[in-house]
């Protein structure tokens, strides 16, 4: 067993500041580096000083790498790099590369609006980190250096969302940060590949819940803010810049087109064109739908949601309105709450959680007399809603990644510790983890031997190894179809034919006259002896092994009679 | 809930109780007492326990913690109930733990819960430590952090020697949990400094034999534990020891050194040296206790010994430590650096270079190392060249560092690591080869290399060697290899050594020899700025402003930078898709305009060009940039030609200002709104007069008479309704901007008692209704514009506003509130079931 050790700085159990550091092969990698909203002093970042006793952070660790842009992952980031003197390279994907900026610098004008804290990162400190982030892209292989290797795959949760593997050598860990297994309105599925690391951490939020249909939210989401809008009042959403706010507001700009509401919903501080210009350029990461839809009209090019003015909220009537920060604890959120709240035909939903001592805790909780600055007391006649459009993996969504990537052993992180006492017992009761030695087990691998020694490894170890160079094995079958016309023309068939029937993949006409769908080729060739039919050749990979058969059958049932 | 012990006595206790803790606070603490200690409601929020440990810590900082039990027996109530046998959340066992520790810091509260055994039931056997909560982590630490805050007094020792804490302390420097472990390793510090405060501090000469029992406990134990084969129980004595020496210089650690020093010697016999890291941060610690170092006769030898023992990579840390003491022998200095230098003595040779050099840098004139056994792998390489040349770069400003300072041969090696790293090199050795197979395309030593390069730049070196330098830099800065951190960090090392270039007497301008350089770099920065990474967009723009504001009066730079592709290619990017870039090309442009050096439609290099003005320009980002950096980049460029009487605004400062402010008051962004502020306060000092610096290369304005009357000074303020964005800034929503207009509007009313006299007697219609708008900003509604106000009217709503009062409660943080112990308090007790199943969430 290869000694791997993983020291969480923060979230280890409990949610927030996810900082853990992973050591492995002699290598040292930081997975994620955030903050705790929850405090306002030195607790607000992970205890750094565990790694900073072992000489200069920038000799210590190997690389830091951020799962996503949300601040319990991210919000440390420009602490360490520029505060704490971190100067080796960051990775995460585009889209986290682009839109962490923007969060970092909601949150740190909120602490030096709200708190006045002087001695906090400056614009100018969290752009010169971003500038040391490099940007990865999804199943790509980022060699850090000769011996430590990255992949990132796709996580759900939130755009630009990504699960690590992390590879030394032979071995490996997977680190999932925060992620979905199933896809909501504008994200798909986490999905990994049968990877079998040494270990695989996985987050545990709802470690022993399983959540019920989103459909079921949404539906109920959707009823509470027409209720409010038809009886006149006007309903206030809290959201932080980006992320569950874009789901929300697709999800009622196609409420208000099929209802064919009027009332005006309004989006704050000029974060629609924000949203709308990373959801544009980060389009390949949103679900199949989005994708698909995206051709004929951008599902972000809202036509009911318009850009929100601070005098809109004395505006008679009523509104929706989608402000931040989302937990009601400054600026304009805050702002239209105190104008609101008094009345109690109006409504505030909030979509998250929210740390004790915000105005959104103390709602949540059922508090109705707030003490507002300078002994004032502001009485809560609106309704509060609270509804969680958190988009973590349930007990069955973890247990089905565990399935997915076949680790050794699992590791529970960002959770509570009582819960991930149950989901350990299961996970073990399934996947039978502990070793076993009676019971045979399935090893995949490629046996080598060197110097003497016999060893099973992965075959991109292997080939590592012994200097091989790698091989693609690909799947033919040879496929006849009557079909008097060209090879071009019967290629041309083809292409329309899958392109009707597969809409759910990339399926292309290549110029050399052959047509792909996915890693499946097929090349249309005249038949040697019956000029009236054509001989499809068609070869996949292994992975497609699934596609390659069923398009196959698919094209033996032959081609559709052309309109005439 | 009951306590079962004795009411304390009152007296002497009169009259605080009103200080420490609030009634509202007192009367919902019951609740809360009731709360944690039932199972059945859990606190939701992890974060109240410890703030709600920060409160009882201010309380019992602040006051008698006897008279708060006295006062709130339920907390005594909790502190007895959650001993009883329960499903109790670890997080509340350990939430008493640490405020039971916290109360009985104080002897006579200690004394109090001693009488009815609490204590021992809480932090002995018989407690958690014996129970299944004891698996807990979190039990753990709180247990640790308990008697971290009771060990106080004599009492609490003789407590903790009965109840066997110290061993279960020594047990837990081996937690499996770092913090645990770690935390254990402070407490038996923490101990063994109280253990000795009292008799070994008025008796120096005392032995380890006389001191008291649970001293003597500790140092058995760091004896035994450095005696061991188990290199974990050495790393924890090593640690504990370089804690104590580092925080303690009382005489007793002279003792304690004594007695352990031939241990720690002894590890130095052992082949590998076990726990390095640690022991070399032990013999650091020592070495800068005055105490120690004075008085230790075989301090400096042990250092000696260590030094040549370790590893090139362990002995780094230990080397640089030595040459960062103040006081230390000559021998063991010139030792320390040789071994700091090796990597790159071993470089030179390598290389081949002059054996003069080489002298120099190895001053010991020991065996040379050579490639292979001091790099003999890529990743050992890499390594310690990475920590060798930041080691060099602390040292390098620091008054203690060795003297003669080698700055040509440190030159030298760097610029040679750095072609090592860009494959320019073509050494001739075989060991030269080797390490150009390791370092080429190497970003992590390029990026080390540049800064330490950088660092150089404070020394001189000789001509040939710094035009080496320019070389290189300028190599970097060209090759498309350059990755965007390396590139910065490029710009940033050529930026430093253009500015050490000795200028031409005289004419300050750049040396030929620097000016010569600048020729071939203009040409590689529009490359630069045209990259396809933002990153490296905006580094060449900040190199630009740099070089702008530093070399941008002078006519060699003027001429060469006028003859690039640059201030056009800059002006450009103002149109840039990244928000980044387009805020460094407004800074930019700022600066070349501010200079003179924008290309301006009428210059006779662009006849007939059709340019939009950069006033007009930059107003357009400022009233259409979706994103706040260009905005606020904008702004920041405005209010320093307004300051500077930049020739654009010099014009029509009055319209300039207006339209500034008109846009700057309707952003979004808070930032923009108080440098929108900021810009009114520079027009309002010019107005009145105060005198500000020009830039030199500025279009002076006309110097303005003094206004001779204070209606005739504020008209132009008037004009510029600057009056009405100030008076709106005083109710916004974001305190900082509220904070700017109250600061401004004090300045001013300061200003105008100047002029003397009552003048501010507007018509009492007009000053009542200002008065009413600004009742209604303050309730929130936005309400109509004021429009032009009379100069008359502003003084005399300036006079009736209580600006002292708004700035005072402006001045406290606006979470006060919900910071506030009765917040807390409130919110825990009424989350207790109100939050569901998935309260834990991400942001």
């Amino acid at each position: 067993m290869p000694e791997i050790r993983v020291t969480p700085l923060g979230a280890g159990q409990d949610v927030g500041r996810s900082c853990i550091l992973v050591s492995i092969g002699g290598k040292n990698v930081m997975l994620d580096c955030g903050m705790h909203m929850g405090f306002n002093d030195d607790r607000r970042f992970p205890d750094f000083s565990y790694i900073t006793r072992n000489g200069r952070l920038t000799d210590f660790l190997d690389c830091v790498i951020i799962s996503h842009f949300h601040l319990d992952h991210c919000g440390a980031l420009p602490y360490f790099s520029e505060m704490v003197g971190y100067d080796g390279p960051i990775y995460m994907t585009h889209p986290t590369q682009a839109i962490c900026p923007i969060l970092l610098e909601d949150y740190r004008k909120i602490a030096v609006d709200k708190k006045g804290e002087a001695n906090f990162f400056t614009s100018q400190m969290i752009k010169d980190c971003m500038k040391k982030v490099v940007a990865v892209h999804l199943h790509q292989t980022v060699q850090v250096d000769d011996e430590l290797e990255i992949k990132a795959y796709y996580a759900g949760h939130v755009l630009g969302a990504a699960m690590f593997q992390i590879k030394v050598g032979s071995e490996s860990v997977v680190y999932t940060g925060d992620y979905n297994m199933t896809p909501d309105r504008h994200l798909g599925a986490a999905w990994i590949d049968k990877c079998r690391p040494n270990l695989l951490i996985t987050e545990s939020t709802y470690a022993t819940t399983i959540r019920d249909s989103k459909r079921c939210r949404e539906r109920d989401f959707l009823k509470k803010v027409h209720e409010a809008v038809e009886r006149g009042g006007k309903v206030l959403i809290p959201v932080f810049a980006l992320g569950r706010a874009q789901e929300l507001c697709i999800l009622l700009e196609t409420f208000w087109e099929r209802m064919n509401l009027k009332a005006p919903i309004y989006f704050s501080t000029g974060l629609t064109e924000k949203a709308n210009h990373y959801y544009k350029l980060f389009i390949t990461w949103t679900n199949q739908k989005i994708r698909k839809t995206f051709v004929q009209r951008n599902m972000f090019e809202f036509k009911h949601i318009k850009a929100f003015d601070r005098a809109f909220a004395d505006n008679p009537g009523p509104m929706v309105v989608f402000a931040t920060p989302g937990m009601l604890h400054a600026g304009q959120s805050l702002q239209i709450f105190r104008k609101w709240a008094g009345n109690e035909k109006n409504m505030v939903i909030m979509p998250g959680y929210c740390v004790q001592g915000t105005v959104g805790h103390k709602i949540l909780s059922g508090q109705r007399k707030l003490e507002m600055e300078g002994r004032q007391v502001l009485e809560v006649k609106m309704q509060v809603e609270y509804m969680s459009f958190s988009a973590h993996a349930d007990a069955k969504g973890i247990m089905q990644l565990v399935g997915q990537a076949e680790p050794e052993s699992v590791l529970l992180v960002h959770g509570e510790a009582k819960k991930m006492e149950f989901l350990k017992q299961k996970i073990e009761q399934e996947f039978r983890l502990l070793p076993d030695a009676k019971k045979p087990r399935l090893l995949h691998g490629t046996l080598i031997m060197k110097d003497s020694n016999f060893r099973l490894v992965s075959s991109e170890q292997a080939l590592k190894e012994l200097g091989l160079a790698e091989h693609q094995l690909r799947f033919t079958c040879r496929v006849h179809l009557h079909d008097p016309r060209k090879e071009q023309e019967t290629a041309m068939r083809v292409y329309s034919h899958l392109k009707s029937v597969l809409k759910e993949h990339c399926v292309q006409h290549l110029p050399d006259g052959s047509v792909t769908v996915e890693s499946i080729l097929i090349q249309a060739a005249a038949h040697s002896e019956d000029p009236g039919t054509k001989v499809l050749l068609v070869s996949w990979t292994y992975q497609d092994e699934e596609l390659g058969s069923h398009l196959t059958s698919l094209l033996k049932k032959g081609l559709p009679q052309a309109a005439s | 809930m009951t306590s079962g012990l004795p009411v304390p006595s009152q007296v002497g206790h009169a009259g605080i109780s009103s200080l420490i803790m609030d009634p509202e606070c007192s009367q919902l603490l019951p609740a809360l007492c009731s709360v944690l200690a039932d199972p059945r409601q859990p606190v939701a929020d992890d974060t109240c326990l410890e703030k709600l440990l920060d409160w009882f810590k201010t309380i019992t900082e602040a006051g008698s913690s006897l008279l708060l039990l006295q006062e709130n027996p339920c907390l005594l109530g909790l502190l007895c109930h959650v001993l009883k046998p329960q499903d109790l959340s670890p997080r509340v066992l350990s939430f008493s733990l640490r405020l039971a520790g916290m109360l009985a810091a104080q002897e006579d509260c200690f004394q109090y819960l001693q009488q009815g055994e609490l204590l021992p039931r809480l932090f002995g056997e018989a407690g958690p430590l014996g129970g299944a909560a004891w698996t807990a982590p979190s039990v753990r630490s709180g247990w640790i952090q308990g008697l971290r805050s009771l060990a106080r007094h004599p009492s609490a020792l003789c407590f903790l020697a009965d109840c066997g804490a110290v061993d279960t302390i020594f047990s837990l420097q081996g937690d499996s949990s770092l913090f645990v472990a770690s935390a254990a390793g402070q407490l038996l510090v923490h101990i063994l400094g109280l253990s000795l405060q009292g008799p070994a501090e008025g008796h120096p000469g005392l032995q380890t034999g006389d001191w008291p029992v649970c001293a003597q406990k500790i140092v058995s134990h760091i004896e035994e534990s450095l005696r061991s084969a188990a290199t974990p129980q050495i790393t924890q004595a090593l640690n504990v020891l370089t804690t104590t020496f580092g925080h303690c210089h009382d005489p007793w650690t002279q003792v304690l050194w004594g007695r352990l020093s031939p241990l720690v010697a002894c590890l130095l016999e052992k082949d590998p040296v076990p726990a390095a890291h640690s022991l070399v941060d032990l013999l650091l610690s020592v070495a800068r206790s005055p105490v120690l170092s004075s008085s230790s006769s075989g301090l400096w030898e042990t250092l000696a010994q260590t030094l040549s023992h370790l590893s090139p990579t362990q002995a780094g840390p230990l080397a640089l430590g030595i040459l960062k003491l103040q006081e230390c022998p000559q021998v063991l200095r010139a030792q320390a650096f040789a071994v700091l230098l090796q990597p790159l003595t071993c470089v030179l040779e390598a290389t081949a270079q002059a054996p003069g050099l080489l002298d120099s840098l190895d001053g010991t004139g020991g065996a040379s190392v050579t490639v292979d056994t001091l790099l003999p792998s890529k990743a050992a390489c890499v390594g310690l060249l990475c920590r060798t040349l930041a080691h060099l770069e602390l040292l390098q400003p620091l008054p203690q560092r060795p003297s003669p300072w080698p700055q040509a041969p440190l030159l030298g090696a760097t610029v040679t690591i750095l072609r090592l790293c860009s494959g320019s090199a073509t050494p001739t050795s075989d060991a030269g080869g080797h390490l150009c197979a390791f370092l080429v395309g190497c970003v992590r030593v390029q990026r080390a290399a540049l800064d330490f390069l950088g660092t150089l730049s404070q020394g001189t070196g000789p001509r040939e060697l710094v035009t080496q330098v320019f070389a290189v830099l300028l190599e970097y800065l060209t090759s498309p290899d350059s990755s965007p951190t390396v590139l910065k960090k490029a710009f940033q090392a050529t930026f430093r050594w253009l500015q050490s270039s000795p200028e031409t007497p005289g004419c300050s301008d750049l040396d030929p020899h620097a000016h010569l350089f600048l020729r071939e770099l203009l040409p590689v920065l529009p490359k630069r700025l045209c990259s396809p990474c933002w990153e490296v967009r905006d580094s060449g723009l900040e190199f630009l402003t740099q070089m702008i504001g530093r070399w941008g009066g002078q006519a060699g730079f003027r001429r060469a930078l006028l003859a690039s592709e640059v201030p056009e290619l800059t002006e450009q990017l103002l149109r840039d898709p990244e928000s980044y870039v387009r805020a460094s090309a407004v800074a930019a442009m700022g600066q070349l305009s501010s200079q003179g050096l924008r290309v301006t439609p009428a210059s006779p290099e662009h006849p007939g060009g059709q340019q939009k003005s950069l006033l007009a320009e930059l107003l357009h980002i400022l009233s259409t940039d979706s994103e706040g950096f260009p905005r606020r980049a904008v702004m920041h460029v405005f209010t320093q030609w307004l300051r500077d009487g930049h020739a654009d605004v010099a014009g029509d400062t009055e319209r300039f200002v207006a339209r500034v402010l008109q846009v700057a008051s309707q952003d979004l962004d808070w930032e923009v709104r108080a440098q929108g502020l900021e810009l009114a306060l520079v027009f309002l000092e010019q107005t009145l007069g105060r005198p500000s610096s020009h830039c030199p290369y500025a279009v002076t304005p006309p110097v303005a008479a003094p206004p001779s009357s204070l209606a005739q000074a504020l008209r132009p303020l008037c004009r510029v309704q600057l009056f009405e964005f100030a008076f709106r800034a005083l109710f916004d929503c974001d305190r900082p901007v509220a904070q700017k207009s109250c600061d401004l509007l004090l300045f001013l009313r300061a200003q105008t008692a100047s002029y003397g006299g009552p003048q501010g007697s507007g018509s009492v219609p007009e000053v009542a209704s200002v008065e009413a708008a600004l009742q209604r900003w303050q309730a929130g509604d936005q309400g109509q514009p004021l429009g032009y106000l009379e100069p008359e009217v502003v003084v005399a709503v300036l006079r009736s506003m209580d600006l002292e009062g708004l700035r005072g409660a402006l001045a406290e943080s606006s979470d006060r509130v919900e910071k506030s112990p009765q917040s807390l308090l409130q919110d825990v007790l009424a989350t207790v079931g109100a939050l569901g199943e998935d309260e834990a969430d991400c942001y």
